[in-house]
């Protein structure tokens, strides 16, 4: 059974390389906003599927603190690009 | 009883993990900045939550509250997010004109006098370097 | 303040420090003495430094169509990440989207802000403008065919409205106040024109 969790780490690995892609191409700052929010939710699965396959909770605060970062850190970051783009 | 608690978070892993990848698909293939973020906040979310879930079944009593709480909290941020980043692709033309079939919240705005600001069309990935709206690379 | 307004403020804020509370005591997992007392008084800190408006006044939750709510949420859920899935393997970058408008028949903050949510939760549409002032979401949908797409689309998110509505018991704005004429479209007295891009949120 710990076979399969190692195998969805690896599909989570897969979709991060992808996500990665869009980061570096994305033409624009918002494409790249979006990917690193899709990261850190991908980093957060990982980070989960990490703890059962380790039988180890110690990881628990880093979800929540990460969860919290994405957040902020998206709506502050497009915010901050529609500023700049003198919409406001 | 613990094969069946397993195999339980194993189908729900393996599904989650399906769904984020297929988002990451989605963040790639789509071609302007709105479309993508129905991929990033509607798939991944739902990946995450059901990975989260996943873990949740297996993990001790003590863990499963927490990890029920991130997954709740990503629920209902997700929706946040993707409005802000959505509003201001909106409005700074991030949108694929061609692929739209229609756009009703142009024609309100042209019909309240205030047209969004159209220079020379959208910008399509190919046509980077173009449009003078994409100063943010 | 009269004794007994003073005693209904607290009741009011009430729910807010229980929850606060049970997340304090959650998230540092454990119920020791420490953790409970100095969750209380952290919650209690809290709500009386950031005093929230009193939500909803009137409300009366209705458990039956709540229930509904979350189910028809769970199942939305489900069926979005598949519509969006599906979309982006089949169709890719062919995919055609539409942006549509929902007028609204809610008039509160909080109500307005869980029909924005739910429908970005909802398969096929995302939220990005909420015209706060004149009740309306623009909303933006993929996958698209026709026109007939996008008008189920817009059924749906009206019917999801109605159910949340249902759910506290809202009563629609009474006739004369939500007139049918769209006070957008009539010029305001003073010549100025109606100001869409300055709407907060």
């Amino acid at each position: 059974m710990t076979h399969l969790y190692s195998v969805t780490l690896g599909v989570l690995v897969v979709a991060g390389l992808l996500t990665l892609v869009r980061l570096v191409h994305g033409p624009r700052a918002l494409d790249r906003i979006m990917a690193l929010d899709v990261i850190v939710t991908m980093v957060i699965a990982g980070t989960a599927v990490g703890m059962t396959l380790r039988d180890d909770s110690t990881a628990l605060p880093v979800l929540v603190v990460l969860a919290l970062l994405a957040f902020i850190g998206s709506v502050t970051a497009a915010h901050l690009v529609e500023k700049r783009k003198g919409m406001r | 009883m613990t094969l069946l608690r397993d195999v339980v978070t194993a189908v729900l892993f393996l599904t989650g993990a399906c769904f984020c990848l297929l988002g990451a698909v989605g963040l790639l293939r789509f071609r302007d900045t709105v479309s993508r973020l129905h991929a990033a906040s509607k798939a991944q979310t739902l990946g995450l939550l059901l990975i989260l879930v996943g873990a949740a079944v297996n993990r001790p009593l003590r863990d499963a509250p927490v990890l029920l709480l991130v997954a709740l909290f990503q629920l209902f941020n997700a929706p946040i997010t993707s409005q802000i980043v959505g509003r201001t692709a909106y409005r700074t033309h991030a949108v694929d004109r061609r692929r739209l079939f229609s756009d009703e919240l142009a024609d309100r705005l042209a019909r309240d006098g205030t047209p969004l600001r159209e220079q020379g069309g959208l910008t399509p990935d190919k046509e980077e370097g173009k449009n003078p709206d994409d100063e943010d690379r | 303040m009269s004794p007994r307004k003073r005693s209904r403020r607290i009741l009011h804020h009430l729910p807010l420090v229980v929850w606060l509370w049970l997340l304090w005591v959650v998230l540092w997992g454990s119920l020791s003495a420490v953790v409970l007392v100095g969750g209380l008084l952290a919650a209690l800190l809290i709500v009386a430094l950031f005093p929230l408006p009193s939500v909803l006044p009137g409300a009366v939750p209705r458990p039956l169509w709540i229930g509904a709510l979350l189910f028809h949420l769970l199942v939305d859920l489900i069926r979005s990440g598949t519509t969006v899935a599906w979309a982006a393997v089949r169709h890719g970058g062919r995919t055609r989207s539409a942006i549509m408008e929902v007028p609204l028949h809610i008039d509160d903050d909080v109500l307005i802000t869980v029909v924005a949510e739910i429908t970005t939760i909802a398969p096929g549409t995302v939220v990005i403008e909420i015209d706060r002032r004149r009740r309306r979401l623009y909303v933006h949908t993929l996958p698209v065919r026709d026109q007939e797409t996008v008008d189920l689309r817009k059924k749906e998110t009206q019917d999801l409205e109605r159910r949340v509505a249902r759910s506290v018991g809202y009563r629609h704005a009474p006739p004369g106040r939500g007139s049918p004429i769209d006070p957008s479209d009539v010029p305001p007295r003073d010549g100025t024109p109606p100001d869409h891009r300055g709407e907060r949120g």
